[in-house]
C-alpha cells in the first residue's frame, strides 16, 4: 500500500475537519469511527473534539477532526475554527451559523441537500474549492442506516481513507448492523456530485465568526440578567430544530378538540385564535408530530397531518 | 518514529476515559459518584465496567455531591481505597468535608474536571474549583492533556497513600475532559496495580479488637493536626520526585514538580496551567525558530507547593506572565501571588510578574489568538498598548460591548387582564380549556428536544393559573434550554439559583413580596410564585424542598419526573424504576440497572402536612388544570402546594418523540403514576383505570417508554417485572384506601 498522505496541512501539519450538524445526527459518532481508523489503520495521530457544553437533540453542534503524521505533537484543544473540510449535515445551518467562516481557501465541503454544487456555493458563500452534494437523508433511509453513515462515508473518500480499511472499521463497530452501514457508504460515495469553483473572485474568504455580543462589561445588565422585554427569545425561530417537515393542518376538519393544544412541546407553535385552533406556527414548531399523533380520526379523516417529504420545505 | 515502551499500548479516548481507565487499572474498593458536568463520564464508565462484569468496584450513587464524598469518607474509614470525581458546584458543596477528609488523614483521589463556578450558570472551563481546593489540605496533581490524566491518577493514589493526605487530579473540564486523542496506557492492569502497591494498612472503624474513634470533639490540641498535615505535605515533597522517577522508569513518560519548556536562559516567558500551557508550548517553539527566545512554565504540582523548583524555573527571567483560569477579586491572584512570594523569599526580585486573567468560562486559549500576544507581552513589558495596563486590560479576551447597542423591545409585559381567564370558569371542561387558549405562554420559544414533555406540562398547567407569576427554576433541562445568554425564553420574571436551592429562594422572595405589599413598596397585586424543578434537583435539593413545605411558605412546587439526570446525560434518579438503564446504572451480566424501586416524592411529602399535594399528567389534560387552580388557591390560602408531572423524555427514555402523550397516558394507566392529591390531608383518587378494565401490567408501559426500561420487560427480567408490578400495586392499593378512608 502507498504511504497515506495527508490531503491538507497547515503551518503545523494538521489536516481540519468541522462538522457540522445537530443533536441526534451522529456527527460525534461520525467524528470517533475515523479518529480511530486514523490511528489504529493508518497510524495517525489527531484529535475530535466535540462541541463544549449541554447537547439536545436539534440544537447546532459541531465536532472538530483534526488529522496529523504520528509523532508531531497534539498539543491544541478545541474546535478548529479554520477548517480544510467542512461537512455539512444540514443545509439550513449553512446561513444561521455563517458557515463559510474561517473556511481556507481550496476547501472541501460536503453537503447532505438535493441541491447542485452550485447552489449550495451560493448558499455558503464558498471562496474557492471543492463542494460534494449528495442526498444523505435519503441514502439513510434506503439503506436503512443513518444519516450519520452516508456522510462520514464521505468525509472519509475526501480524506483519502482506503475503502478497505472503511469498510472494516464500520464491520468493527457496528457488528449487527454493517450491512445497511456499508450500503450506505457505498450509496454515498457512488452518488455524490462534486463541482470545483476556483478563487475567481465571486466571494471573499472570511475570517472566523467572532463570538463576542454586543453585550460586554460596560452594558451588561449587573450579573449578567436578562431584560426579558428587549432579550426574548421570540425572534428566534426553531425551524432548524426539525427533523421531520412541520405537520400540515386542515381547518375544514378540525373540530377543536383541544388535545394538540394539551401536548404541544413548544408552545406557541399550536396557534388558537378565538378559542379556535388557527393553525401551525413555523417559528414555533420543531415538528415532534405529537399533535399529529393525538388529533383524532373524524369521518373526514385527520385535521393535523405529517408535512410532505420534500427535499426542501 | 517514537518508541514506545513494551508494556504500553494504544488507547483512544478523552480525559474522562483516561481516568475512568487508569481507575480500573489500579484497583479500587469503591467510589461515591454524583453526576455533574463535565466529569460525569468518569463514573458512567466505572459502573458500566461494574454492569459488565469487568470491575467488582463499590460503586454508589450518592443523593448529593456531599453525599457522595461523605460516602467515599466512610468506604475510606473502612479502610477501603476511594475515589471521587467532581467539577465546579459539585467540588464546592462537598466543601465541608474536604479537609475533614485530609484532616482524618484519610487518602483518596479526587478526579476534579475544572469548570468555572459563577452566577450566571457557566459549565465550561475555569479554574475557580481548583483554586477553592488550594487550602484544604490535599495534594494537588495537574493533568495537562489526557496522557497526563491517566498517569496523575496512578501517581496520586501511590502518593496519597504513602503519606495518608487525599489527592486532587485536576484536569480542564471539556478541553481535557472530552478532548480525544491518542495516548499510552498500561497493556496490564496488573503491571499498574503493582506499581501503586497495596493500600498501606491503617486503623479502620471495622477493626472491632482495636476499637478507634475518629473524628472527636478536640480544642486547643486542633493545632497539632495541622502540623501533621504539614508534615505530610513535607513527606510528599520529599517522595515525589522518586515515585516521578519510578513512573518515568515504568513508562518512559517524565514528570516534574515544575515543567519547564523552551529557552531556559529566556528573560521573558509565561507560567500556565493545563491545556493552555500545552497550547502554549507550540508558540514557545515557533518563536525561539522566529528568533525571540520565551520560555513556558508549567506546574504540575500544586500542593505541596514546590517552592524552589519555582525559583528555579523563573531564574534569571525578568518578565514573567503569569496566566490564571481564574481570580481573586480584588487582591493579587494566586498563583502570581505564590510566584511572587517564592522569588521574593529566594531574594529574587528582579522578575516583574504581570498577571492576567484568561480563559474563564471556557473561552478557547488557541496559539495564534491568545498565547502568542501572551508571550509578546512578557517580551514587550512595559512598552505595551496602554489598555493592556488597565484593570479591564488583565481580562484577557474581555469585551466592553458595543456603546450604542439599544436593541427595542419585542414583547410587551402580560397583564393582569390578559391573564385572569380562570375566574370565570366552574368547572374544566372543553368549553373551558377552548377558553383557556387564550392564555398567553409565560415561556417563549427554548431549545429544548423535539417532543420534550417540561414545556407541555409547564404551559398545559399553567393555562389554570391566573394572574402575575413569578417562576424559580432549580438547574436541569427546563432550566438550560430557556436562558441562553444573552435571551431569555421567560416572559415573566425568573430566578435561577442553582441546582437544589429553589424551594429556600422562593420562601426568601415570597417574604419580601407580603413584606414589601404590606409597606406599600409594591402595587398591591397578587403575584403567584411558582417553583420548577426535575427529578434530580429534588434528590440533592430534598432538604430543602421539606424544609420549604414545612414552613407552608405560599408556593406552587412542581416536580417535573423524567426519572433521571437528563441534562447530565441521563444518570440515575431516585425517582427512578427497578432494573432502569442508566448512564450510570447499565445493564449488564453483573447488574441490571437500578437497584432500587422508584423514590415516592409524594408520600415523602405527606408528612410535611402541607395543605395540597397532588399527581398530575398530560394525558388528563382537564385534570391538569383543575389541579393548577386548586394549588394557586392553595396559595392564595397561604399554603404550600407541591404536585409531580410525570414527563416524557424522548432522548434519554429512547422513545419516538412523537408518542410522548401516548406513553404518558400508558404510565398512568399502569399505576406507574396514579393520578390522587392529598387535600388537607385527605387523600382522593381521581382517576381509576381499573374501573374501565382500562389498567394494564407495568411492562406494557415501560416497553413503550422507551429503550431505557423495555428490557424490563424481557422474560429474562421477569423477576424484576414482577417487583416492580407487586410495588406499583401496594401503592395503588394504598391510594385506594386511603381514598375511601378520608379518616386514614
Amino acid at each position: 500500500m502507498a504511504e497515506y498522505q495527508l490531503p491538507y496541512q497547515d503551518k503545523r501539519g494538521f489536516t481540519n475537519c468541522l462538522l457540522s450538524a445537530i443533536g441526534g445526527d451522529g456527527a460525534n459518532m461520525a467524528a470517533k469511527l475515523l479518529f480511530k481508523l486514523a490511528a489504529k489503520y493508518l497510524n495517525l495521530d489527531g484529535a475530535y473534539d466535540a462541541k463544549y457544553g449541554s447537547e439536545k437533540k436539534g440544537t447546532p453542534t459541531d465536532v472538530s477532526l483534526k488529522l496529523c503524521n504520528y509523532g508531531n505533537p497534539v498539543r491544541e484543544s478545541g474546535p478548529n475554527n479554520r477548517p480544510h473540510i467542512l461537512c455539512i449535515f444540514r443545509e439550513n445551518l449553512i446561513r444561521p451559523l455563517g458557515l463559510n467562516h474561517g473556511l481556507e481557501e481550496n476547501a472541501t465541503v460536503i453537503v447532505n441537500t438535493c441541491k447542485t454544487p452550485a447552489e449550495i456555493r451560493d448558499i455558503l458563500q464558498l471562496h474557492s474549492g471543492t463542494i460534494y452534494c449528495l442526498d444523505a437523508a435519503a441514502i439513510s433511509i434506503t439503506s436503512g442506516s443513518r444519516l450519520n453513515m452516508p456522510m462520514m462515508a464521505m468525509l472519509s473518500h475526501v480524506l483519502k481513507f482506503p475503502e478497505d480499511h472503511v469498510i472494516h472499521a464500520i464491520e468493527d463497530t457496528w457488528p449487527r448492523a454493517k450491512e445497511p452501514n456499508i450500503l450506505a457508504y457505498k450509496q454515498a460515495v457512488s452518488s455524490a456530485v462534486s463541482e470545483t469553483f476556483a478563487a475567481d473572485g465571486k466571494y471573499q474568504l472570511e475570517d472566523p465568526l467572532d463570538i463576542k455580543s454586543p453585550l460586554g462589561y460596560t452594558n451588561m445588565l449587573d450579573g449578567g440578567a436578562i431584560d426579558a422585554l428587549t432579550h426574548s427569545t421570540i425572534k428566534k425561530s426553531n425551524a432548524g430544530a426539525r427533523s421531520n417537515p412541520a405537520p400540515k393542518f386542515d381547518r375544514e376538519i378540525c373540530i377543536d378538540c383541544t388535545k394538540c393544544l394539551a401536548v404541544c412541546a413548544d408552545p406557541g407553535a399550536i396557534v388558537w385564535k378565538d378559542a379556535k385552533m388557527a393553525g401551525i406556527d413555523l417559528n414555533y414548531c420543531k415538528a415532534c408530530l405529537r399533535c399529529v399523533a393525538v388529533c383524532p380520526t373524524t369521518k373526514k379523516g385527520k385535521a393535523l397531518t405529517e408535512g410532505d417529504l420534500a427535499c426542501e420545505e | 518514529m517514537r518508541r514506545i515502551k513494551s508494556n504500553q499500548v494504544m488507547y483512544l479516548g478523552n480525559g474522562n476515559d483516561a481516568a475512568a481507565q487508569a481507575v480500573l487499572h489500579i484497583g479500587y474498593d469503591g467510589e461515591g459518584y454524583y453526576p455533574i458536568t463535565p466529569s460525569s463520564e468518569v463514573g458512567e464508565i466505572i459502573s458500566k465496567a461494574v454492569a459488565d462484569g469487568k470491575s467488582d468496584i463499590s460503586f454508589v450513587v450518592g443523593t448529593s455531591e456531599l453525599a457522595a464524598i461523605g460516602i467515599c469518607t466512610g468506604m475510606a474509614v473502612a479502610g477501603g481505597r476511594v475515589l471521587d470525581v467532581t467539577s465546579a458546584q459539585g467540588l464546592l458543596l462537598k466543601a465541608e468535608e474536604m479537609p475533614a477528609i485530609s484532616g482524618m488523614g484519610l487518602p483518596m483521589v479526587l478526579n476534579l474536571s475544572c469548570r468555572e463556578i459563577s452566577a450566571p450558570l457557566n459549565i465550561k472551563n475555569g479554574h475557580s474549583d481548583l483554586a477553592a481546593a488550594l487550602g484544604y489540605g490535599w495534594l494537588i496533581f495537574m493533568a495537562p492533556n489526557v496522557q497526563a490524566v491517566y498517569d496523575m491518577n496512578i501517581i496520586a493514589i501511590k502518593v496519597a497513600e504513602a503519606v495518608g493526605l487525599p489527592a486532587i487530579v485536576a484536569y480542564d473540564g471539556f478541553h481535557t475532559s472530552h478532548a480525544n486523542r491518542r495516548i499510552l496506557i498500561f497493556e496490564n492492569a496488573a503491571d499498574v496495580a503493582a506499581f501503586v502497591g497495596e493500600k498501606p494498612a491503617m486503623r479502620n472503624v471495622l477493626d472491632t479488637k482495636n476499637p478507634t474513634t475518629f473524628g472527636p470533639y478536640m480544642n486547643d490540641d486542633v493545632i497539632n493536626t495541622k502540623v501533621n498535615m504539614e508534615q505530610k505535605m513535607a513527606k510528599a515533597y520529599e517522595i515525589i520526585p522518586q515515585i516521578f522517577a519510578d513512573f518515568e522508569a515504568a513508562t518512559d513518560r517524565k514528570y516534574d514538580f515544575v515543567e519547564v519548556y523552551g529557552d531556559k536562559n529566556a528573560d521573558s516567558g509565561m507560567l500556565a496551567l493545563n491545556s493552555a500551557a500545552e497550547a502554549a508550548k507550540i508558540v514557545v517553539d515557533e518563536m525561539i525558530a522566529g528568533g525571540t527566545p520565551v520560555k513556558l512554565i508549567e506546574p504540575i504540582v500544586l500542593r505541596p507547593w514546590p517552592a524552589k523548583e519555582m525559583v528555579e524555573a523563573v531564574g534569571s527571567m525578568k518578565r514573567l506572565v503569569v496566566a490564571e483560569r481564574v481570580s481573586q477579586y480584588g487582591a493579587g491572584n494566586y498563583l502570581e501571588n505564590e510566584v511572587a512570594a517564592a522569588l521574593q523569599k529566594a531574594g529574587n526580585c528582579k522578575c516583574e510578574i504581570i498577571s492576567r486573567v484568561y480563559g474563564i468560562g471556557g473561552l478557547n486559549f488557541r496559539p495564534d489568538e491568545d498565547a502568542k500576544p501572551m508571550f509578546d507581552l512578557a517580551v514587550n513589558w512595559p512598552n505595551v498598548a496602554p489598555e493592556l495596563k488597565t484593570l479591564e486590560g488583565r481580562y484577557w479576551g474581555a469585551w466592553p460591548g458595543k456603546a450604542d447597542y439599544n436593541p427595542a423591545p419585542s414583547i410587551a409585559p402580560l397583564t393582569i387582564e390578559e391573564t385572569t381567564l380562570n375566574k370565570d370558569i366552574e368547572k374544566v371542561d372543553i368549553k373551558a380549556v377552548r377558553e383557556l387558549s387564550k392564555m398567553p405562554s409565560r415561556i417563549d420559544k427554548q431549545s429544548a428536544c423535539p417532543g420534550c414533555g417540561i414545556f407541555a406540562n409547564l404551559n398545559l398547567f399553567m393555562r389554570g393559573i391566573d394572574g402575575q407569576v413569578v417562576l424559580m427554576f432549580n438547574t436541569g433541562c427546563g432550566m438550560v434550554v430557556t436562558t441562553g445568554y444573552p435571551l431569555t425564553s421567560f416572559k415573566v420574571p425568573y430566578v435561577h439559583n442553582l441546582f437544589h436551592n429553589t424551594s429556600s429562594t422562593a420562601t426568601g422572595i415570597v417574604e419580601m413580596y407580603h413584606r414589601f405589599r404590606k409597606q406599600g413598596k409594591i402595587p398591591d397585586e397578587e403575584i403567584t410564585f411558582i417553583c420548577v424543578s426535575g427529578d434530580g434537583g429534588d434528590d440533592i435539593g430534598m432538604d430543602q424542598l421539606i424544609g420549604a413545605a414545612l414552613r407552608n411558605d405560599p408556593i406552587i412546587y412542581l416536580e417535573y419526573d423524567n426519572k433521571g439526570y437528563m441534562n447530565t446525560g441521563g444518570q440515575l434518579c431516585y425517582t427512578g424504576i427497578l432494573g432502569q438503564r442508566n448512564s450510570n446504572s447499565h445493564v449488564g451480566p453483573g447488574q441490571t440497572g437500578k437497584q432500587t424501586q422508584s423514590k415516592d416524592i409524594i408520600e415523602i411529602m405527606r408528612g410535611t402536612n402541607i395543605p395540597y399535594i397532588f399527581t398530575a399528567a398530560e394525558s388528563n389534560p382537564n385534570d391538569m388544570i383543575t389541579k393548577a387552580r386548586k394549588a394557586q388557591a392553595t396559595v392564595r390560602n397561604n399554603g404550600f402546594a407541591f404536585g409531580k408531572l410525570f414527563s416524557a423524555c424522548p432522548l434519554n427514555w429512547g422513545s419516538a418523540p412523537e408518542k410522548g402523550n401516548e406513553v404518558i397516558d400508558k404510565i398512568v394507566k399502569s399505576c406507574i403514576h396514579p393520578l390522587y392529591e392529598i387535600e388537607k390531608g385527605i387523600t382522593t383518587l381521581n382517576y381509576d383505570p381499573s374501573k374501565t378494565n382500562a389498567k394494564i401490567p407495568v411492562t406494557d408501559a415501560l416497553t413503550a417508554m422507551g429503550s431505557m426500561f423495555a428490557h424490563i420487560s424481557n422474560p429474562k427480567n421477569i423477576a424484576i417485572a414482577e417487583a416492580i408490578q407487586t410495588e406499583v400495586d401496594r401503592r395503588f392499593d394504598r391510594i385506594k384506601a386511603l381514598s375511601e378512608n378520608p379518616s386514614l
